[in-house]
């Protein structure tokens, strides 16, 4: 038996709940959990917690890998992020899925097998190795198009470049391992496997610990081509090629190399870009990172190489552009990666950038391999498509790879949250919209590589933002002009060192006042007009970590990405304003006390806990409860150490206690505290979002509402709304609307079975009748809205199995209002009320056709204090619940009351219509039956036929009764009348407009005088037909009764 | 209730995450048979009526009624304003009324979607006898629902459809059914939620069911009030009636 329809209804207006399914544990959350048990808040509690994305998908985070084919004609296309996983779409990109949300999001490369669509490999760990490159685990392939993922090892390789398969065996596969980038390592080379990847063998490994494969290709011939390159970064340098580095071939399957070196320049080279044709496989290209890049073909599979051109594109930063491609059916058309594609028809000698409009940093191409004009191009800005070889193109923006570095709030109804983005500019959005939050609300506010970003709290008008290196700005929304801020060296001062991700700060004490830290603290009191220098030099200002203008390697490569020794972090004390911290990039931890005047480096007190000397200052949070109290995170990975590292101290600095218990993983982004529970701490790191109700004691792993593992680097909670807002890097913006219950949440209660947790007060929002879903089509990203319903929040020690579970709302008088079934997850759930009394009841139309979509709704109950009562087998519990009216309101109490009385007033004579409809209806109905029992003749049968013939006048009256074979029949009777009154009194919470008033008069008396004429007919009909009927034997006809109940006033 | 969505089939054996389960398929459908009742309980119903609410939207809510017969005759109703919705399967015929846009006359269904009811209306469910039924089961080891432990089932369903049965580990019980169904050519992911079992004469049977499409927010809650075992329901019930011209 089944109690699924075929197709489910649903409202299109409407969106229930969010139900969150956390189906399994990431892998390393698994891992964790194995080895501490101890603590009862765990992934699985925490996860039923929900969070809604708001995206945006209007600008990428970058497209890193890609590939793409058609089955059965139509497109396949597997897209994966630098950190935002594997996303599949099925129709051409008109919308995608995420199918690897368990697993590493930093994506490095996909291989769909030629022979077998479905068998698809994943290399994680992306292979641009810029500054903010995340990190990989290995290997993972799917033989059911992504339903289900085997991982495969490899996970020590921390990146890889790309994968080769041979097409005549799906289980041979060659991987190519970059390796890791911070540290020494020799888990990189190429790695091949004949068993489907249950073990690899290493048959190319690098000349150092340093030298990894960048890049490997197979030819249609079998032929192997890998780019070794030997790399490094620290936090202050990057360094690309030398010894080690070169292109390498093997013609047997990977059991033998050789170097290529013929008519390739001496001297260091760095990295390779290869390509084969694939119509003749004897036709090879590499550019070559060296001080005279250039382009260069062999036309005997590698064996001698011609120098062809030393087009622009070629150069384009090779440590994020080496990548190359050739079309499928002209050997001599050539794609190189760059700022833009650049592409060639001549083979090399010369290169045009591909027309179409798209953001910039074209990484990974797919070339249809039937039909050439179609490309797809992975970049900076996201995935896009052409159909004309890249003259055209269309972004799909419908993927929400955004890279946040930075998030925070305003006070605007609703909030409005910004941030800045990787290569992605300034952005600025509601947290909530009308029918979801969508690309279109998303704006811009400044260029760049953006991070952080703030309304001003005295002027929501303007924005204090910054692009990479400082660049500070003030910006009105409005007019979206720029006043460019940043403190500027004056004579005979040292120049400002300033962070590619340059701390900002606003005071959370004086409204308006901002802080910015280049080496120095700088605070400014007047919008930036003029600016204070608070601190001497705050870093360790070593001169061996400012050399960025010899950074780069082989190709000098100076952004400010390197800049180093500098402040990263800033935290004025909420409890005391003279009271800042300060934690810089080279690991420094500064208080001062007194507002500045002087400073004490505690560093040293944190590494005497366990902290390894020097490890970078990701973030520091001071306590919003006490001014002694501090929690920081330290990231050391590009040192080498992945660790999280988060400390408290709870005296100034002096001690610190590591925060390190439960299922943390992956070194640490951001900390902070709950405003209003001080033991309800959040945090952020590269493998995802962690929440600890015991003070950072122990952690559990968010898994909740499809949340991956995704980097997440910053957090802010809403003072107002009490929302824990998410700034991951990589999947755009989370929220979790109202952390109320979570601050209720102790060890104690986890160990009840049963535990109903407080909530918000809930704002009732005005019922708007905007709705735009359908006509942008499906190609369109929506993040939900905050929800408009009455959250209830309750937790389960386990799984709700047998019996009843469901939940009540209770008016003052003790009046049940509504009844909703309870979702049943182990830990935290949530589920929503309507605020509303059951819909009026509504008779049916015609011969029962037409909806009267304006009786759809019971009325909306008034704001007030209200009962909720969980009822699970034998255990109730209740707690209260405030309803308030949106602040924004311009109805007073009153009206809303007489709003509400006016509303059910009219929901009543919609039920009285209804009772007196149906029994209009039965009563004909019987006569119809003595009809057909009746000779056609039949004196007694006339009597029943006049019956009936009246009431079905009257009928026509009260409803609508003409059947034109469809729903627009255009007929409007009183139930079509009141519904449409009912409807528009209902949806507006404040005053009926006179007109409505009245016209609630008319329609009511209009209903009495029908209702009248029905008594009359039975009155003056009925007892001489019953009596004619009982003379032929026949029942009588017995009207159902006609009492209505009255609505809850 | 979603024993009729566990579905199962022939089709080829995928290589999945590597898990070495102790159990093999049969123990777990034994043990799941056993939790439900027991095979002599399940085969004693010969007919089950079922009325509850459905949630078709925030504040919306319509009364819903089940009927079934052996071996797969359905009909469900939901109704809206006095106005019933009706899907019914005969073990011939699936059709529907859908009288919401003016429409009083039955409609033999669409494939899509007859597949899918007609799957639904095996009055024991796929689990059950599912070797003579034609499907195929496989056991994909242990996984997480919504936090909690359960047994992973792929099911091949002999009509070609793939679910994919989520066992509670300790009682065995159904808690969630995931179903991959072709509309109009295109893969679409739903999925289901059980639970609130109750005893129904020996046998467990869920009073909750929710569903939702996969990657899209919300869900559709039902209610079960009541089930009744063994009221003689006619055959008519389950038959396309004649169009009223």
């Amino acid at each position: 038996m089944s109690l699924r329809f075929a197709r489910p209804l649903r409202a299109p207006h409407c969106a229930a709940p969010v139900v969150a399914l956390a189906l399994a544990l990431p892998m390393a959350a698994r891992a964790q959990s194995a080895t501490t048990p101890a603590s009862p808040f765990t992934t699985d509690v925490i996860s039923g917690l929900p969070a809604r994305t708001i995206g945006p998908a209007v600008m990428g985070g970058r497209v890193a890998a890609l590939d793409a084919v058609r089955i059965d004609g139509r497109l396949h296309i597997y897209a994966g992020g630098a950190s935002s996983g594997v996303w599949k779409s099925i129709d051409g990109g008109t919308t995608f899925k995420p199918i690897f949300d368990k697993y590493n999001q930093s994506i490095g490369t996909i291989t769909i097998h030629p022979a077998d669509a479905k068998t698809v490999w994943v290399g994680t760990g992306e292979p641009w190795v810029r500054n903010s490159v995340s990190v990989g685990d290995g290997v993972y392939r799917t033989t059911d198009g992504g339903e289900n993922w085997s991982k495969l090892g490899l996970e020590q390789t921390e990146r890889i470049a790309a994968i080769a398969v041979d097409p005549a065996n799906r289980d041979v596969a060659w991987v190519c391992a970059l390796g890791p980038l911070f540290h020494d390592s020799n888990e990189r080379g190429v790695y091949k496997t004949t068993d489907g990847g249950k073990t690899w063998s290493k048959v190319l490994a690098g000349a150092n610990p340093q030298t990894g494969c960048a890049m490997l290709r197979r030819g249609g011939d079998g032929a192997l081509y890998a780019a070794m390159w030997k790399h490094r970064r620290t936090p202050w340098s990057f360094a690309s090629g030398g010894p080690g580095s070169g292109l390498f071939r093997s013609r047997d399957g990977g059991a033998t190399w050789q170097q290529l070196t013929k008519g390739f320049p001496a001297g260091d080279v760095g990295r390779f870009a290869v390509a084969v044709a694939p119509s003749n496989p004897k036709v090879v290209y590499a550019t070559l990172e060296s001080k005279a890049p250039a382009l260069y073909r062999s036309n005997d599979g590698g064996d001698s190489w011609t120098e062809q051109g030393t087009a622009t594109v070629i150069a384009d930063r090779p440590f994020y552009f080496a990548n190359m491609y050739v079309d499928p059916k002209d050997e001599n058309r050539v794609y190189k990666a760059g700022y833009t594609f650049g592409v060639s028809t001549d083979a090399g000698k010369s290169f045009q950038p591909v027309l179409g409009a798209a953001h910039g940093d074209h990484h990974v191409l797919w070339i249809d391999a039937n039909d050439p004009d179609q490309l797809l191009i992975g970049d900076d800005g996201g995935l896009h498509q052409s159909f004309d070889r890249g003259a055209h193109m269309r972004m799909l923006a419908v993927l929400p790879f955004s890279q946040f570095y930075h998030v925070s709030v305003d006070m605007e109804r609703p909030y409005r949250v910004t941030g800045g983005l990787q290569d992605n500019l300034v952005w600025i959005a509601p947290s909530s919209a009308p029918g979801g939050v969508k690309n279109r609300h998303w704006t811009t506010l400044m260029g760049g590589d953006g991070f952080w970003s703030f309304v001003d709290p005295t002027d929501p008008d303007w924005v204090y933002t910054e692009w990479q290196g400082g660049r500070l700005g003030r910006v009105n929304v409005k007019t979206l002009e720029t006043r460019w801020i940043a403190p500027l060296e004056e004579q005979g001062q040292p120049a400002n060192r300033w962070h590619w991700n340059t701390a900002v700060a606003m005071s959370p004490n004086a409204k308006g006042t901002l802080y910015v830290g280049s080496q120095f603290l700088w605070r400014s009191s007047d919008k930036g007009t003029s600016w204070q220098r608070l601190s001497p030099d705050l870093t360790t200002n070593d001169p061996k970590k400012q050399q960025q203008d010899e950074s780069g390697g082989v190709t000098v490569d100076n952004t400010s990405a390197e800049v180093h020794t500098t402040i990263y972090t800033i935290a004025e004390s909420p409890k005391d304003a003279k009271v800042i911290w300060v934690g810089t990039d080279d690991g420094n931890v500064q208080l001062t006390r007194d507002g500045g005047a002087t400073w004490t480096n505690v560093a040293a007190n944190v590494w005497k806990a366990g902290l390894p000397r020097g490890t970078w200052v990701s973030s520091i949070e001071a306590s919003a409860h006490d001014p002694s109290v501090a929690y920081a995170t330290f990231d050391g990975h590009m040192m080498g150490d992945q660790k999280p590292w988060i400390y408290k101290t709870a005296d100034y600095g002096v001690t610190w206690t590591p925060l390190l218990g439960g299922e943390l993983t992956g070194f640490a982004h951001v900390v902070r505290q709950d405003l209003v529970n001080p033991s309800l701490l959040f945090a952020g790191t590269e493998f995802g979002l962690f929440f600890s109700i015991d003070d950072g004691k122990s952690w559990a792993r968010y898994a909740g509402s499809d949340f991956p593992p995704v980097p997440v680097r910053d957090l802010v909670v809403h003072p107002r709304d009490h929302d824990l807002v998410v700034a991951t890097h990589g999947r755009g913006i989370w929220i979790f609307d109202d952390l109320t219950p979570l601050r209720a949440l102790t060890v104690a209660t986890l160990a009840r079975e049963t535990a109903l947790l407080p909530g918000r007060p809930t704002v009732q929002a005005p019922f708007t009748q905007v709705s735009d879903g359908g006509e942008w089509g499906n190609a369109t990203f929506a993040g939900p809205s905050a929800p408009e319903d009455a959250q209830v929040s309750y937790y389960l020690r386990t799984r709700h199995l047998r019996g009843e579970l469901k939940v009540q709302f209770i008016d003052s008088a003790g009046r049940v209002l509504s009844t909703v079934a309870g979702s049943k997850r182990k830990g935290i759930n949530r589920i929503g009320w309507a605020m509303r009394l059951d819909a009026p009841k509504s008779p049916p139309a015609a011969a029962g056709l037409v909806l009267n979509f304006g009786a759809l709704v019971g009325p909306k109950v008034p704001p007030g204090r209200y009962t909720v009562r969980l009822i699970r087998n034998t255990d109730t519990l209740t707690a209260p619940l405030v309803i308030q009216p949106d602040p924004r309101t311009t109805h007073t109490v009153a009206e809303r009351a007489q709003q509400y009385q006016e509303a059910v007033r009219l929901a009543d004579l919609m039920g009285e219509l209804t009772v007196t409809t149906e029994s209009l209806i039965d009563a004909r109905d019987q006569a119809g039956d003595r009809i057909g029992k009746l000779p056609v003749k039949d004196r007694v049968r006339a009597m029943a036929e006049r019956f009936s013939t009246s009431l079905d006048g009257v009928r026509g009256e009260l409803t609508s009764v003409k059947e034109a074979g469809g729903a627009i029949t255009g007929e409007e009777k009183l139930r079509e009348k009141i519904g449409d009154l009912y409807g528009n009194v209902n949806s507006f919470d404040g005053l009926p407009t006179k007109s409505q008033l009245t016209r609630r008069i008319v329609l009511d008396q209009d209903f009495r005088v029908s209702a009248k004429k029905f008594e009359e007919i039975l009155e003056k009909q009925l007892p001489a037909l019953n009596e004619a009927l009982k003379g032929k034997k026949l029942d009588p006809i017995v009207p159902k009764p006609r009492q209505v109940v009255k609505s809850v006033m | 209730m979603r024993r009729s969505l566990f579905a199962a089939a022939a089709a080829a054996v995928l290589s999945l995450p590597a898990v070495a389960p102790a159990q093999t398929v049969d123990d777990v459908i034994a043990k799941y048979v056993e939790a439900r009742g027991g095979l002599a309980k399940l085969k004693a119903i010969t007919s089950l009526k079922a009325v509850g609410k459905m949630e078709v939207g925030p504040g919306i809510e319509a009364p819903i009624a089940m009927e079934q017969t052996r071996p797969a005759n359905m009909r469900m109703e939901f109704t809206i304003q006095g106005m019933t919705a009706v899907q019914a399967y005969d073990g011939a015929t699936a059709w529907a009324i859908v009288p919401f846009q003016g429409k009083k006359d039955p409609d033999v269904m669409p494939d899509d979607q007859a597949k899918s009811f007609i799957e639904g209306a095996d009055f024991d469910g796929a689990l059950v006898d599912w070797k003579a039924k034609g499907h195929t089961l496989t056991l994909l080891g242990k996984d997480k629902v919504e936090g909690s432990d359960a047994w992973k089932l792929k099911v091949n369903l002999k009509n070609g459809d793939e679910r994919i049965v989520f066992l509670d580990a300790d009682s065995y019980l159904e808690i969630r059914n995931e179903q991959k169904v072709k509309m109009q050519g295109t893969e679409m992911e739903t999925f289901t939620n059980i639970g609130d079992y109750r005893d129904v004469n020996g046998t467990q049977m869920p009073f909750s069911i929710e569903q939702g499409a996969k990657g899209a927010p919300g869900v559709q809650r039902m209610t079960i009030e009541k089930y009744e075992a063994n009221t003689p329901i006619d055959k008519t019930r389950f038959t396309m009636p004649k169009k009223a011209n």
